[in-house]
């Protein structure tokens, strides 16, 4: 088995500068899982699939991509990967590789704080207007996946249903230090 | 920081929740005390501190559950939950 952490360093952070920083090969960790059903989705729930990730939050929902494309699933699936730059997007390549090998899926960036010459794409941070041009129209009823820090969580999520997504099929997992004894 | 910041939800302590349940925590359901709402527990509300964690109601924001920890023991204060409903399935297996 082969398992990928994703780390996103915290500056003032008790744990995320020892693993992004410290961990060398060869150092043995202890986990514990998986753990948490409730923010995981399985090709046969169908879709349509929204997916909505800012920063490190894509990292729950490029597991649900891999899956999706392992099970050989054609649920239509969107992702909508807010980051500060280019450089900040994580899993780029396979992203890129995805997008570009299956029809079914689609990747969109809003890049909020810098964009490369000539971007066409958002430059932006996600915003109502955005998830209306993104997302499915609420009749496809859409199941929908937001991950990342908790305002972008929350406001997408308020954003979704305000649009008319049916709250039930908006699920959140927001990211943050957590202190957790 | 404000206590937006601060705010994450039951995802964030599953495994504290699978350790002392024995039940995968996130997709079980419970009822809200104060307004009646249903919700699993992945959707509530958390805020974590050093000694524990309080979980929110998402819709009324009234209080749950806390649990705290400290000398060997664990503290529950469930009193905020009316009923608590645990599936079979998702017992965590040893």
């Amino acid at each position: 088995s082969h398992i990928e952490l994703a780390i996103e360093r915290l500056d003032d952070g008790e744990v995320s500068p020892y693993l992004a920083g410290e961990l060398r090969k060869g150092d043995q960790l202890e986990l514990r899982g998986p753990i948490g059903g409730y923010f995981v989705w399985e090709p046969d729930q169908g879709g349509p699939l929204l997916l909505v990730a800012g920063g490190s939050g894509v990292a729950p929902l490029m597991a649900m991509v891999r899956q999706r494309a392992a099970a050989g699933s054609d649920v239509p699936a969107r992702l909508l990967y807010s980051a500060r730059t280019l450089e900040d997007v994580i899993f780029r390549e396979e992203l890129e590789r995805l997008d570009a090998a299956d029809d079914s899926l689609t990747v969109t960036y809003a890049l909020t704080r810098a964009q490369p010459a000539g971007w066409a794409g958002y430059g932006r941070r996600i915003d109502a207007a955005m998830l209306e041009e993104v997302s499915w129209p609420t009749g496809e009823r859409p199941l929908a996946y937001v991950c990342g820090p908790t305002r972008l969580v929350e406001a997408v999520a308020g954003d979704l249903v305000a649009l008319g997504h049916d709250p039930s099929r908006v699920r959140t997992e927001r990211f943050g230090p957590t202190g957790v004894p | 920081m404000d206590e937006t910041d601060l705010r994450l939800d039951g995802n964030a302590v599953a495994g504290m929740m699978a350790e002392l349940f024995g039940f995968e925590m996130t997709v079980e359901w419970g009822g809200c005390a104060g307004c009646g709402a249903v919700n699993q527990l992945g959707a509530l509300l958390v805020y974590a501190h050093g000694m524990g964690v309080v979980a929110c109601c998402p819709d009324c924001g009234r209080n749950l559950f806390r649990i705290a920890r400290g000398q060997g023991r664990w503290w529950l204060d469930l009193r905020g939950l009316a009923w608590l409903q645990l599936d079979e399935q998702a017992r965590m297996s040893r």
